[in-house]
């Protein structure tokens, strides 16, 4: 079935907000393994529910061994799960309408060393059935769109560094303009100026509408591009998180100020609110100097907040950024305690899509 | 079939330099011993194993014990599509390998003062195709059933104890014994017996039993692939 064709079903559903299409469904999803000698099972996935709407940017994040590479086996339909169901615009997650409109990038990229960069993206050109006519073309746009020179895309990919094969990997990813992408780790072990770029690139997806789904330890990249994350531990989702940008969650800033001005926290509070910032706490130092935590609604928030307090009077030396909410998801997870961020319920109990099945 | 996948996989083999250097030496070698003994015609090359071996080992697990198939997997390619275009793969290529030395034997036989005729030539040239591809399929078999290079244990393995069984079974008189022992090594060692067949010396029923062995060793092998799971969760 040709990519375009992919029915949307018609369904009713009783989620926060309104889907436009069903996007990834994913309903009690359980999987087990035996481990050990005795054969003892546990589970890797243990009755997960969530909903990845059509164009959003959704994060899964956990600690190691939380099941998120499990549940990333399960949607690509390289696991059988136990129980549950996945549907992806109402398909199973193996049929292969669903993978012609699919990209993935896994964490260590595993291809034929003998391929040169070029050669490989050709080859998944033509696995993901695009037209022959515009290959090389299309081939040498992916190679230019991931930073990799025409020279490079000529070598045998066993010499490229493990940075460049996940770039490459990247590429192959984003052939075809697909609809899903699920990435896996895909800055691990790419130098900064691939970073950035991985993060444009990231941008563009959520830009142009593509569903992407990401695995990342590096919570500050998840923070920045994703629209909701959910956080996975000991194979359950414990919360998903909403993260759109300028949604009323804040951004914590850590100020520190040189002793010498006269600052007080109704100064702070007075100069926090003209720059359209929040005012948490202040601490003195002995040295006369002092140290207090603001939240700002984004960078330009920051921005005012720090001119704001500068014209105030107040001998501003240092400004930090507070940890983020994720990374706090993660402190609070480690500390044991439930996450102190509002969480989206994660309730989720999607009609049953016919014709569908995992 | 898939034409990208034959050709990939194609490329693949003739870009491992261990694995060509053992194909020369079980293309060349029986050659030579023909040249050396043109009085032993074309049963020198007696047969198509050690080529299809060579081309054939690994042919599914290899993919599955580096990790690659998850990447193909994720593209819309049914797996039946990839065990059979493996399949198809390997015994093309051992096929036309096979071929092209039955040829260049005729040659040398020819030019040794040793002719054979050409109706023979043609029928041992089809009889090794048949060979190849019910080798080929029990690889492929064999292959999906474990990882990396395990193929061409279970090949071996099967050998010896077909054998085995067979020595025991003369040994002892016991002639269910030695009919397991026949059937595991008509398993890994088909008899076309299509030279006889072509005679009016022998059956059908060789060449029927060489054909359904491939099918069903195809099938097992599509079948146990379709089952398979990625080992993606290694780290959880």
């Amino acid at each position: 079935m040709p990519a375009s064709s992919i029915a949307v079903p018609q369904a009713v559903w009783h989620d926060a907000a309104p889907l436009m299409t069903p996007g990834i469904v994913v309903e009690n999803l359980t999987k087990t393994y035996r481990r050990g000698f005795s054969g003892e099972r546990f589970h890797a996935l243990n009755t997960v529910s969530l909903n990845v709407r059509s164009g959003e940017v959704f994060g899964v994040i956990g600690p190691n061994g939380a099941g998120k590479t499990t549940l990333f086996g399960c949607l690509l339909g390289f696991l059988r799960p136990d129980a549950g169901r996945i549907t992806i615009d109402g398909h199973a997650p193996d049929d292969l309408a669903v993978r012609a409109v699919t990209g993935y990038l896994p964490e260590r990229l595993v291809l034929d060393r003998w391929m040169t960069g070029f050669g490989f993206l050709a080859y998944h050109h033509a696995l993901a059935r695009l037209p022959a006519a515009t290959r090389r073309d299309d081939c040498a746009a992916a190679l230019a769109r991931i930073g990799l020179d025409p020279e490079a895309g000529q070598r045998a990919v066993r010499s490229y560094s493990r940075g460049m094969l996940q770039r490459l990997g990247l590429a192959q990813a984003l052939l075809g303009s697909p609809r899903f992408v699920f990435l896996d780790e895909p800055a691990s072990g790419v130098d900064p100026a691939g970073v950035v770029l991985f993060r444009r690139l990231l941008g563009d997806l959520k830009g142009s509408g593509v569903t992407v789904i990401l695995n990342s330890h590096q919570l500050e990249q998840v923070e920045r591009v994703c629209n909701r994350v959910a956080f996975v531990k000991g194979g359950r989702v414990e919360a998903i998180e909403t993260l759109d940008a300028g949604s009323a969650h804040a951004r914590g800033l850590r100020i520190r100020w040189a002793a010498g001005g006269a600052v007080t926290a109704e100064l702070l509070r007075t100069a926090a609110e003209r720059g359209g910032a929040g005012f948490v706490e202040a601490t003195q130092a002995d040295s006369g100097g002092g140290a207090g935590r603001f939240t700002a609604r984004d960078d330009e928030g920051a921005a005012r907040l720090l001119r704001a307090l500068i014209e105030a009077g107040v001998p501003v030396v240092e400004a930090t950024p507070d940890e983020g909410r994720l990374e706090r998801l993660f402190l609070s997870d480690a500390a044991a305690s439930p996450p102190p961020v509002s969480v989206e319920a994660t309730r989720f109990m999607p009609p049953a899509v016919p014709g569908s099945g995992s | 079939m898939n034409r990208e996948l034959v050709i990939a996989f194609w490329r693949q083999r003739g870009s491992a330099a261990f694995r060509m250097a053992f194909l020369l030496l079980v293309f060349g070698f029986p050659l030579l011993m023909t040249a050396a003994m043109p009085g032993g015609g074309l049963g020198i090359v007696r047969d198509a194993v050690g080529i299809t071996m060579v081309l054939a080992a690994g042919m599914i697990g290899q993919d599955v014990s580096s990790g690659v198939l998850q990447l193909l997997f994720a593209r819309p390619v049914r797996r039946s599509e990839y065990v059979l275009s493996r399949w198809l793969s390997v015994a093309v290529a051992a096929g036309a390998i096979a071929v092209l030395q039955i040829a260049l034997a005729w040659l040398i036989l020819n030019a040794r003062g040793a002719p054979q005729e050409s109706g023979m030539v043609l029928l041992t040239m089809l009889q090794r195709v048949v060979e190849v591809i019910q080798i080929t399929a029990v690889m492929a078999m064999f292959s999906s059933l474990v990882n990396g290079v395990g193929d061409l244990g279970l090949w071996f393995a099967t050998t010896v104890v077909g054998g085995i069984l067979q020595l025991a079974a003369q040994a002892k008189g016991w002639g269910w014994v030695g009919r397991v022992g026949a059937e595991l090594n008509r398993i890994v060692g088909p008899d076309v017996g299509l030279v006889a067949l072509m005679r009016g010396t022998g059956g059908w029923s060789d060449l029927v039993t060489t054909l359904s062995i491939a099918a069903l060793a195809l099938l097992i092998a599509v079948v146990l692939v379709n089952r398979k799971e990625l080992s993606y969760a290694t780290t959880g």
